[in-house]
């Protein structure tokens, strides 16, 4: 059933509710202002679904997690599509941008205001609201096996902190938006709407005047047009331009789309492993440009990421729980774009990795079997077609010939900088505080606005530069 | 899922799994291609009308069988054509996940 259609007006309008949309609304609606969400996708109690499961993807993820930037080789991606977005199903783990990337960007993009002092206010602020802390005891075995082999190898390692709070038993809670900043919000007075597809930006003499999107209540659908004196669009690095090109806003907008692709190994041990969570050790010793850490390894997972290596993978399998799966991670020079292709509901998006990417990934690949076979691990199975599996040092320097383009399978939950900010009109969609350029009342507020990639989880950057730009918003209108 | 898709989805799902649990596959397998980006879906879509033309004819002259189905499969699996090898990768990826999510009890 479809009604013709409904109204609303409000003063600033969110569109998307993930990480930086919540951290927008919360800021705005406590600064007074009117302040509506829309969110494509459902409200879902975060209790409701077990983590990493098949019915999370199913409940919370785009397209069920099966999207993929088009190039060779392609590489798969997810995002969330439920209230609190990717919040709702990442690993929780938290970072600051580091200092020497906020500087450089500063100035690359020539960013006002833009500098590690200042975004570590901000991110002060948010880790407060939302309470960014370290395991309390002992790390689980999964992830003490990472530091006991960076250790043995004279690498550093450390624990990342993590969206989390603890109860005085250990036992943690993610602190995902909808348990956070989205009830604060709405407190505060801000109104959620869930299950609200945005289509477009009706646009007049510079100004966003209409926002048209379509809802569903009750299993019922209804188009809806919102009128907003400001408008925010922090739908992520993917579904941000793909609505701004959708609504004829294309300078700067899709072009240089930024991810950290990630090459995986099964790691089979002598012992039995935790499956719950994901590891919080990372391995910084080659960072920012390389990442070395632990992937969800339900049994689902591990299946997946065996039979990426051999079709002979049953027998691995059939001892489980002795399996775990990691990564290695990359901050990429290649670049991607978004395209939103008329008649097609998703966008299309493509990526181009570099020589120099492919073989920072073969290196990821071998520094995390070193780091594996370190740490104990009997058996590697790479995420790479009939790649090599390995028993001992031995035999990692076969991979680094059998990384190649139609080979290795890759994926990225990291996805950035597709509307870059920054007073370089030549590179970027939006000004130094996410203002869409062109478009006096219209701003952008998410992944897409960060200048490159961060080559950490990016949520507390993307978090500090929501909370900065809010800010300046209330101060200037 | 086409023609080609359910083959596929037959040669790589356990053998030691019930009619039950292979039919929840099968179903997971269809409800996550549908839920893939249009063009995805259609680009899958056309690999498999294209891949699946010669054994369609086959089964079309009677001249079929699961055996020889199980063999390509096989091959395709580490084709050097990476289209093929994707294909089969993706419809892989989704059998295995719901055989050891949804369906690991369900044996025969």
């Amino acid at each position: 059933m479809r009604s013709s259609g409904a109204s609303i007006d409000t003063e600033v309008l969110v569109i998307g509710s993930g990480a930086g949309g919540a951290a927008t609304a919360s800021t705005l609606a406590a600064g007074g202002r009117d302040v509506t969400v829309v969110e494509e996708g459902p409200w879902i109690d975060p209790d409701a679904v077990e983590p990493f499961s098949l019915e999370e993807m199913a409940t919370k993820y785009r397209h069920r997690g099966l999207a993929a930037a088009l190039g060779n080789p392609a590489i798969a991606f997810a995002e969330g599509r439920c209230v609190g977005g990717s919040t709702e199903i990442n690993s929780g783990l938290y970072h600051r941008l580091p200092e020497t990337l906020a500087e450089s960007w500063g100035k690359e993009y020539a960013i006002d205001e833009f500098n590690a002092r200042t975004l570590d206010t901000y991110a002060q602020r948010i880790e407060a609201e939302l309470t960014v802390s370290r395991l309390p005891g002992a790390p689980p075995p999964s992830s003490a096996l990472l530091e006991r082999g960076a250790t043995k190898l004279g690498w550093q390692a450390v624990e990342y902190e993590r969206v989390f709070r603890y109860d005085a038993a250990g036992r943690g809670v993610k602190q995902t938006m909808t348990r956070t900043l989205l009830p604060r919000a709405m407190k505060a007075g801000a109104k959620v709407i869930p299950n609200c597809r945005v289509r477009r930006l009706v646009r007049r003499d510079g100004r966003v005047i209409a926002v048209r999107g379509r809802r569903t209540v009750n299993g019922a659908t209804e188009d809806l047009t919102i009128r907003a004196d400001h408008v925010f669009v922090c739908a992520g690095a993917i579904q941000t331009p793909a609505l701004l090109q959708r609504s004829g806003i294309r300078a700067g907008i899709g072009s240089g789309l930024k991810v950290h692709p990630m090459i995986k190994i099964a790691a089979r041990f002598p012992h039995p492993l935790d499956h719950g969570g994901v590891p919080m050790q990372v391995i910084t010793e080659f960072g920012p440009n390389l990442s070395i850490g632990g992937s969800a390894s339900r049994r689902g997972q591990i299946a997946m990421a065996l039979a990426d290596a051999t079709s002979d993978y049953r027998h691995a399998l059939e001892d489980w729980e002795h399996v775990s799966v990691y990564y290695a991670a990359i901050r990429s020079e290649g670049r991607g774009r978004v395209v939103a292709v008329p008649g097609l509901r998703a966008p299309v998006v493509t990526y181009r990795l570099t020589e120099g990417d492919m073989s920072r990934l073969a290196r990821g690949l071998v520094h995390l079997g070193e780091v594996l076979l370190a740490s104990g691990a009997t058996e590697l199975y790479p995420s790479v077609a009939d790649g090599p599996i390995v028993r001992g040092p031995e035999g990692l320097a076969a991979w680094w010939d059998a990384v190649t383009r139609n080979r290795t399978n890759l994926m990225t939950v990291h996805l950035t900088s597709s509307v870059r900010m920054g007073e370089d009109r030549s590179r970027t969609g939006a000004d130094s505080f996410g203002r869409v350029w062109g478009i006096e009342n219209l701003r952008v507020g998410d992944a897409s606005l960060v200048p490159d990639a961060p080559g950490v989880n990016p949520q507390g950057t993307i978090m500090a530069i929501a909370a900065r730009n809010s800010d300046q918003f209330l101060s200037a209108t | 899922m086409l023609w080609l898709e359910r083959e596929v989805v037959a040669s790589l799902v356990s053998p030691e799994l019930d009619d039950e649990g292979r039919s929840v596959v099968e179903r997971y397998v269809d409800e996550s291609l549908q839920s893939m980006p249009d063009h995805l879906r259609a680009g899958v879509a056309a690999e498999s009308l294209v891949f699946g033309a010669w054994p369609r004819l086959q089964d079309a002259l009677g001249r079929y069988d699961r055996r020889s189905m199980d063999a390509r499969v096989e091959r395709w699996k580490t084709s050097r054509f990476d289209p093929v090898r994707q294909y089969v990768r993706l419809i892989q990826s989704l059998v295995v996940f719901a055989e050891h999510e949804l369906a690991p009890g369900m044996t025969r």
